[in-house]
Protein backbone atom coordinates (compact mmCIF):
# COMPACT_ATOMS: atom_id res chain seq x y z
CA UNK A 1 0.00 0.00 0.00
CA UNK A 2 1.33 3.04 -0.93
CA UNK A 3 1.00 5.61 2.21
CA UNK A 4 1.34 9.12 -0.13
CA UNK A 5 -1.58 8.34 -1.95
CA UNK A 6 -3.60 8.36 1.40
CA UNK A 7 -1.26 11.69 2.29
CA UNK A 8 -1.52 13.84 -0.88
CA UNK A 9 -2.99 11.90 -3.51
CA UNK A 10 0.51 11.60 -4.91
CA UNK A 11 1.69 8.12 -5.84
CA UNK A 12 0.29 5.17 -6.73
CA UNK A 13 -3.61 4.59 -6.16
CA UNK A 14 -4.82 1.59 -4.20
CA UNK A 15 -8.04 0.47 -5.92
CA UNK A 16 -10.02 -0.50 -2.97
CA UNK A 17 -9.61 3.11 -1.54
CA UNK A 18 -10.50 4.50 -4.64
CA UNK A 19 -13.49 1.97 -4.38
CA UNK A 20 -14.44 3.47 -1.21
CA UNK A 21 -13.94 6.95 -2.44
CA UNK A 22 -16.29 6.32 -5.42
CA UNK A 23 -18.93 5.17 -2.66
CA UNK A 24 -18.69 7.57 0.10
CA UNK A 25 -18.33 10.37 -2.60
CA UNK A 26 -22.23 10.88 -3.26
CA UNK A 27 -22.79 11.83 0.51
CA UNK A 28 -20.02 14.56 -0.50
CA UNK A 29 -21.23 18.11 0.64
CA UNK A 30 -23.05 19.67 -2.30
CA UNK A 31 -24.13 23.12 -1.40
CA UNK A 32 -27.98 24.74 -2.79
CA UNK A 33 -30.54 27.18 -1.68
CA UNK A 34 -33.04 25.75 1.13
CA UNK A 35 -36.02 24.60 0.62
CA UNK A 36 -38.79 25.64 2.74
CA UNK A 37 -41.87 23.19 2.61
CA UNK A 38 -45.20 25.68 1.43
CA UNK A 39 -46.94 25.49 5.30
CA UNK A 40 -43.78 26.77 6.77
CA UNK A 41 -43.73 30.83 6.55
CA UNK A 42 -40.57 32.24 7.76
CA UNK A 43 -41.53 34.84 10.89
CA UNK A 44 -39.80 38.53 10.43
CA UNK A 45 -37.86 39.39 13.25
CA UNK A 46 -38.31 42.65 14.33
CA UNK A 47 -35.15 43.53 16.18
CA UNK A 48 -36.54 46.42 18.18
CA UNK A 49 -38.67 44.54 20.11
CA UNK A 50 -35.94 42.67 22.54
CA UNK A 51 -34.91 46.48 23.26
CA UNK A 52 -38.68 47.64 23.41
CA UNK A 53 -39.10 45.43 26.51
CA UNK A 54 -35.91 46.34 28.29
CA UNK A 55 -36.84 50.14 27.86
CA UNK A 56 -40.52 49.32 29.01
CA UNK A 57 -39.35 47.32 31.98
CA UNK A 58 -36.65 49.92 32.70
CA UNK A 59 -40.05 52.43 32.75
CA UNK A 60 -42.01 50.28 34.54
CA UNK A 61 -38.74 50.12 37.51
CA UNK A 62 -38.67 53.74 37.40
CA UNK A 63 -42.04 54.09 38.09
CA UNK A 64 -42.12 51.67 40.46
CA UNK A 65 -39.43 52.98 42.63
CA UNK A 66 -40.86 57.06 42.67
CA UNK A 67 -44.51 55.23 43.61
CA UNK A 68 -42.34 53.13 46.42
CA UNK A 69 -40.20 56.90 47.27
CA UNK A 70 -43.69 58.72 47.09
CA UNK A 71 -45.12 56.24 49.29
CA UNK A 72 -42.51 56.05 51.92
CA UNK A 73 -42.35 59.96 51.81
CA UNK A 74 -45.90 60.12 52.22
CA UNK A 75 -45.69 58.11 55.30
CA UNK A 76 -42.60 59.67 56.92
CA UNK A 77 -43.52 63.09 56.19
CA UNK A 78 -47.39 63.58 55.03
CA UNK A 79 -49.32 66.17 54.57
CA UNK A 80 -49.52 68.08 58.11
CA UNK A 81 -51.77 70.82 58.30
CA UNK A 82 -53.72 72.14 61.11
CA UNK A 83 -57.19 73.65 60.18
CA UNK A 84 -59.36 74.80 62.52
CA UNK A 85 -62.29 76.87 61.29
CA UNK A 86 -64.30 78.34 64.12
CA UNK A 87 -68.00 79.28 63.64
CA UNK A 88 -67.59 81.56 66.56
CA UNK A 89 -64.18 83.21 68.20
CA UNK A 90 -62.69 80.43 70.21
CA UNK A 91 -60.65 81.62 73.28
CA UNK A 92 -56.73 81.51 72.94
CA UNK A 93 -55.01 79.48 75.64
CA UNK A 94 -51.99 80.74 76.89
CA UNK A 95 -49.73 78.52 75.14
CA UNK A 96 -51.12 79.99 71.98
CA UNK A 97 -50.65 83.40 72.59
CA UNK A 98 -46.81 83.29 74.11
CA UNK A 99 -46.28 81.38 70.50
CA UNK A 100 -48.22 83.98 68.56
CA UNK A 101 -46.21 86.84 70.49
CA UNK A 102 -43.25 85.78 68.87
CA UNK A 103 -42.31 87.24 65.61
CA UNK A 104 -41.88 85.17 62.88
CA UNK A 105 -41.64 85.53 58.90
CA UNK A 106 -44.84 83.93 58.77
CA UNK A 107 -46.93 86.83 60.09
CA UNK A 108 -48.42 88.21 56.86
CA UNK A 109 -49.48 84.52 55.37
CA UNK A 110 -50.81 83.94 59.11
CA UNK A 111 -53.23 86.83 59.08
CA UNK A 112 -54.23 86.38 55.33
CA UNK A 113 -55.06 82.90 56.76
CA UNK A 114 -56.76 84.66 59.62
CA UNK A 115 -58.73 86.58 57.35
CA UNK A 116 -60.13 83.03 55.84
CA UNK A 117 -60.82 82.18 59.34
CA UNK A 118 -58.31 79.82 59.16
CA UNK A 119 -57.17 79.42 62.92
CA UNK A 120 -53.58 77.68 62.23
CA UNK A 121 -52.13 76.38 59.23
CA UNK A 122 -49.19 74.71 59.00
CA UNK A 123 -47.31 74.58 55.19
CA UNK A 124 -45.31 71.96 54.83
CA UNK A 125 -41.28 72.77 54.21
CA UNK A 126 -37.63 71.03 53.36
CA UNK A 127 -35.73 71.71 56.28
CA UNK A 128 -32.92 69.61 57.52
CA UNK A 129 -33.15 67.88 61.23
CA UNK A 130 -29.64 67.61 62.09
CA UNK A 131 -28.89 71.42 62.76
CA UNK A 132 -28.07 72.02 66.43
CA UNK A 133 -29.55 75.66 66.39
CA UNK A 134 -33.17 76.49 64.65
CA UNK A 135 -33.01 78.46 61.64
CA UNK A 136 -35.86 81.08 61.50
CA UNK A 137 -37.78 79.08 59.36
CA UNK A 138 -37.34 76.25 61.11
CA UNK A 139 -38.01 78.24 64.34
CA UNK A 140 -41.50 79.16 62.95
CA UNK A 141 -42.04 75.81 61.16
CA UNK A 142 -41.55 74.53 65.25
CA UNK A 143 -44.00 76.83 66.51
CA UNK A 144 -46.63 76.16 64.32
CA UNK A 145 -45.99 72.79 64.80
CA UNK A 146 -46.03 72.74 68.63
CA UNK A 147 -49.38 75.21 68.29
CA UNK A 148 -51.05 72.25 66.00
CA UNK A 149 -49.46 69.49 68.96
CA UNK A 150 -51.13 71.36 71.67
CA UNK A 151 -54.34 71.34 69.59
CA UNK A 152 -54.21 67.68 68.85
CA UNK A 153 -52.97 66.99 72.88
CA UNK A 154 -56.03 68.87 73.95
CA UNK A 155 -58.31 67.13 71.95
CA UNK A 156 -56.87 63.53 72.48
CA UNK A 157 -56.90 64.26 76.54
CA UNK A 158 -60.31 65.73 76.32
CA UNK A 159 -61.45 63.04 74.89
CA UNK A 160 -59.75 60.11 76.57
CA UNK A 161 -60.83 61.73 79.85
CA UNK A 162 -64.59 61.61 78.29
CA UNK A 163 -64.21 57.78 77.67
CA UNK A 164 -62.94 57.72 81.30
CA UNK A 165 -65.66 59.30 82.54
CA UNK A 166 -68.11 57.83 80.59
CA UNK A 167 -66.92 54.33 81.65
CA UNK A 168 -66.96 54.69 85.01
CA UNK A 169 -69.48 57.07 85.96
CA UNK A 170 -73.33 56.21 86.31
CA UNK A 171 -75.16 54.47 83.78
CA UNK A 172 -78.00 56.69 82.02
CA UNK A 173 -81.11 55.08 80.61
CA UNK A 174 -80.25 53.43 77.35
CA UNK A 175 -76.58 53.42 77.64
CA UNK A 176 -74.65 50.08 76.80
CA UNK A 177 -70.80 50.21 78.65
CA UNK A 178 -68.35 47.84 77.51
CA UNK A 179 -65.04 47.82 79.13
CA UNK A 180 -62.45 45.89 77.71
CA UNK A 181 -59.05 44.21 79.08
CA UNK A 182 -56.18 45.13 77.49
CA UNK A 183 -54.30 41.69 75.69
CA UNK B 1 -39.65 35.07 20.00
CA UNK B 2 -43.60 35.97 21.52
CA UNK B 3 -42.33 33.80 24.55
CA UNK B 4 -38.94 35.74 25.55
CA UNK B 5 -40.76 38.90 24.96
CA UNK B 6 -43.59 37.82 27.56
CA UNK B 7 -40.92 36.05 30.30
CA UNK B 8 -39.43 39.98 29.66
CA UNK B 9 -42.73 41.77 30.41
CA UNK B 10 -43.34 39.53 33.24
CA UNK B 11 -40.28 41.52 35.09
CA UNK B 12 -42.19 44.90 35.42
CA UNK B 13 -45.07 43.32 36.66
CA UNK B 14 -43.07 41.56 39.49
CA UNK B 15 -41.50 44.58 40.93
CA UNK B 16 -44.95 46.52 40.55
CA UNK B 17 -46.40 43.41 43.05
CA UNK B 18 -43.27 43.57 44.73
CA UNK B 19 -43.40 47.25 45.47
CA UNK B 20 -46.86 47.09 45.79
CA UNK B 21 -46.91 44.39 48.49
CA UNK B 22 -43.87 46.26 50.36
CA UNK B 23 -45.49 49.57 50.56
CA UNK B 24 -48.51 47.98 52.27
CA UNK B 25 -46.48 45.62 54.65
CA UNK B 26 -44.81 48.64 55.90
CA UNK B 27 -47.97 50.38 55.98
CA UNK B 28 -49.94 47.66 57.70
CA UNK B 29 -46.97 47.59 60.37
CA UNK B 30 -47.87 51.11 62.22
CA UNK B 31 -50.99 52.05 64.07
CA UNK B 32 -51.99 55.01 61.66
CA UNK B 33 -55.52 54.97 60.50
CA UNK B 34 -56.85 56.43 57.49
CA UNK B 35 -59.00 59.31 57.87
CA UNK B 36 -58.84 61.24 54.85
CA UNK B 37 -62.35 59.78 53.35
CA UNK B 38 -63.79 62.05 55.93
CA UNK B 39 -62.83 65.52 54.55
CA UNK B 40 -66.37 65.84 53.06
CA UNK B 41 -67.55 66.64 56.23
CA UNK B 42 -65.66 69.65 56.46
CA UNK B 43 -68.46 71.39 54.42
CA UNK B 44 -70.85 70.43 56.32
CA UNK B 45 -69.34 71.22 59.41
CA UNK B 46 -69.44 74.65 61.37
CA UNK B 47 -66.45 73.74 63.12
CA UNK B 48 -63.31 71.60 61.70
CA UNK B 49 -60.07 70.81 63.24
CA UNK B 50 -57.58 69.01 61.10
CA UNK B 51 -54.50 68.06 62.92
CA UNK B 52 -51.63 66.36 61.18
CA UNK B 53 -48.41 65.73 62.70
CA UNK B 54 -45.86 63.55 61.51
CA UNK B 55 -42.82 62.04 63.15
CA UNK B 56 -40.57 65.01 61.75
CA UNK B 57 -42.87 67.87 62.97
CA UNK B 58 -43.02 66.17 66.38
CA UNK B 59 -39.69 66.14 66.31
CA UNK B 60 -39.35 69.64 65.25
CA UNK B 61 -42.05 70.60 67.60
CA UNK B 62 -40.01 69.05 70.79
CA UNK B 63 -36.83 71.86 70.46
CA UNK B 64 -39.55 74.31 70.90
CA UNK B 65 -40.69 73.22 74.07
CA UNK B 66 -39.44 74.87 77.72
CA UNK B 67 -37.71 72.39 79.93
CA UNK B 68 -38.31 75.14 82.60
CA UNK B 69 -41.93 75.45 82.12
CA UNK B 70 -43.56 72.16 83.89
CA UNK B 71 -46.24 71.62 81.61
CA UNK B 72 -44.13 72.05 78.32
CA UNK B 73 -41.81 69.76 79.81
CA UNK B 74 -44.37 67.36 80.50
CA UNK B 75 -45.89 67.53 77.19
CA UNK B 76 -42.09 67.73 76.24
CA UNK B 77 -41.78 63.66 77.20
CA UNK B 78 -44.85 62.66 76.48
CA UNK B 79 -44.87 63.40 72.89
CA UNK B 80 -41.05 62.75 72.33
CA UNK B 81 -41.20 58.96 70.94
CA UNK B 82 -44.45 59.60 69.24
CA UNK B 83 -44.98 59.50 65.38
CA UNK B 84 -47.40 61.11 64.77
CA UNK B 85 -50.90 62.67 65.83
CA UNK B 86 -53.48 62.82 63.70
CA UNK B 87 -56.77 64.66 64.42
CA UNK B 88 -60.34 65.14 62.39
CA UNK B 89 -62.88 66.73 64.25
CA UNK B 90 -66.26 68.20 62.90
CA UNK B 91 -68.79 70.10 64.92
CA UNK B 92 -72.24 70.57 63.09
CA UNK B 93 -75.28 73.11 63.63
CA UNK B 94 -77.79 70.63 62.71
CA UNK B 95 -78.35 67.01 63.37
CA UNK B 96 -77.17 63.52 61.49
CA UNK B 97 -74.64 65.97 59.01
CA UNK B 98 -72.55 62.18 59.14
CA UNK B 99 -73.90 58.73 58.58
CA UNK B 100 -73.03 55.62 60.40
CA UNK B 101 -70.65 54.42 57.06
CA UNK B 102 -68.55 57.41 57.99
CA UNK B 103 -67.79 55.82 61.81
CA UNK B 104 -67.91 52.40 60.36
CA UNK B 105 -65.18 53.15 57.54
CA UNK B 106 -62.44 54.07 60.70
CA UNK B 107 -63.98 51.44 63.00
CA UNK B 108 -62.66 48.79 59.92
CA UNK B 109 -59.10 49.85 60.01
CA UNK B 110 -59.26 48.94 64.36
CA UNK B 111 -59.76 45.62 63.77
CA UNK B 112 -58.06 42.79 65.48
CA UNK B 113 -55.29 41.75 66.53
CA UNK B 114 -53.54 44.81 65.65
CA UNK B 115 -56.40 46.38 67.77
CA UNK B 116 -57.77 46.25 71.16
CA UNK B 117 -61.26 47.83 72.01
CA UNK B 118 -60.57 49.35 75.46
CA UNK B 119 -63.73 50.97 75.90
CA UNK B 120 -67.11 51.22 74.37
CA UNK B 121 -70.04 53.03 75.19
CA UNK B 122 -72.90 53.38 73.19
CA UNK B 123 -75.63 56.09 74.11
CA UNK B 124 -79.02 57.10 72.65
CA UNK B 125 -79.00 60.44 74.68
CA UNK B 126 -75.23 60.96 75.12
CA UNK B 127 -71.94 60.99 73.24
CA UNK B 128 -70.68 57.63 71.93
CA UNK B 129 -67.09 56.97 72.79
CA UNK B 130 -64.84 54.00 71.72
CA UNK B 131 -60.74 54.18 72.80
CA UNK B 132 -59.27 51.38 70.46
CA UNK B 133 -55.37 51.00 71.55
CA UNK B 134 -52.58 48.97 69.64
CA UNK B 135 -50.08 46.74 71.16
CA UNK B 136 -46.77 45.88 70.82
CA UNK B 137 -45.72 43.43 73.59
CA UNK B 138 -47.31 45.10 76.68
CA UNK B 139 -46.78 48.21 75.30
CA UNK B 140 -49.00 50.58 73.66
CA UNK B 141 -47.80 51.88 70.56
CA UNK B 142 -51.12 53.55 68.86
CA UNK B 143 -53.84 54.91 70.62
CA UNK B 144 -57.01 56.18 68.26
CA UNK B 145 -60.59 57.91 70.12
CA UNK B 146 -63.69 57.84 68.53
CA UNK B 147 -66.38 60.30 69.81
CA UNK B 148 -69.59 60.83 68.25
CA UNK B 149 -73.13 62.32 69.05
CA UNK B 150 -75.88 63.87 66.54
CA UNK B 151 -73.51 66.82 65.95
CA UNK B 152 -70.28 66.32 66.50
CA UNK B 153 -68.10 63.37 65.14
CA UNK B 154 -64.19 63.23 66.50
CA UNK B 155 -61.36 61.13 65.55
CA UNK B 156 -58.19 61.37 67.37
CA UNK B 157 -55.24 58.70 66.67
CA UNK B 158 -52.00 58.75 68.19
CA UNK B 159 -48.97 56.42 66.38
CA UNK B 160 -46.46 55.68 68.82
CA UNK B 161 -45.84 54.99 72.47
CA UNK B 162 -48.62 56.58 74.31
CA UNK B 163 -48.88 57.01 78.05
CA UNK B 164 -52.32 57.19 78.83
CA UNK B 165 -52.22 58.57 81.79
CA UNK B 166 -50.15 61.21 81.38
CA UNK B 167 -52.25 62.00 78.34
CA UNK B 168 -55.00 62.19 80.48
CA UNK B 169 -53.37 64.30 82.85
CA UNK B 170 -52.96 66.86 80.61
CA UNK B 171 -56.18 67.87 81.10
CA UNK B 172 -55.40 71.03 83.52
CA UNK B 173 -52.91 72.37 81.75
CA UNK B 174 -52.44 74.16 78.67
CA UNK B 175 -55.88 75.91 79.37
CA UNK B 176 -57.52 72.53 79.68
CA UNK B 177 -60.19 72.46 82.10
CA UNK B 178 -59.12 70.12 84.87
CA UNK B 179 -62.57 67.62 85.64
CA UNK B 180 -61.02 66.05 88.17
CA UNK B 181 -61.24 62.91 86.69
CA UNK B 182 -59.75 59.49 88.15
CA UNK B 183 -57.21 58.09 85.68
CA UNK B 184 -56.73 54.35 86.44
CA UNK B 185 -53.86 52.14 84.81
CA UNK B 186 -55.49 49.84 82.38
CA UNK B 187 -55.52 45.86 83.44
CA UNK B 188 -52.72 44.05 81.84
CA UNK B 189 -53.06 40.03 81.14
CA UNK B 190 -50.32 39.53 84.13
CA UNK B 191 -52.62 41.63 86.56
CA UNK B 192 -55.31 39.77 85.42
CA UNK B 193 -53.61 36.55 86.98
Amino acid sequence: MNDEYLWDKSGEPDPEIQQLEQVLGSLRYQPQPLELPDNVKPVRRNRYLPLLAIAATLALALLAGALWLRAKTDSKSGPHNAVITPATPSPVNPAEKKNEELPTREDNSRSTDQDRKVFAVNRQRRTKRSLPALSKTERAEALEAKKELIVALRLASEKLNLAQRKANGPATPGQIRNQHKIG
Amino acid sequence: MRSVFQRISIIPVLVGLLVIVSTTTSNAQEPRIQMSHLDHLAAKASETVDVNIDERLVQIAIKVFSDKDPDEAQIKKLVAGLKGIYVKSFEFDADNQFNAADVDSIRNQLREPAWSRLVNVRSKRDSNVEVYISLSGANINGLTVITSDARELTIVNIVGPVDLEKLAHLEGSLGIPDLGIEITKPKTKNEDK
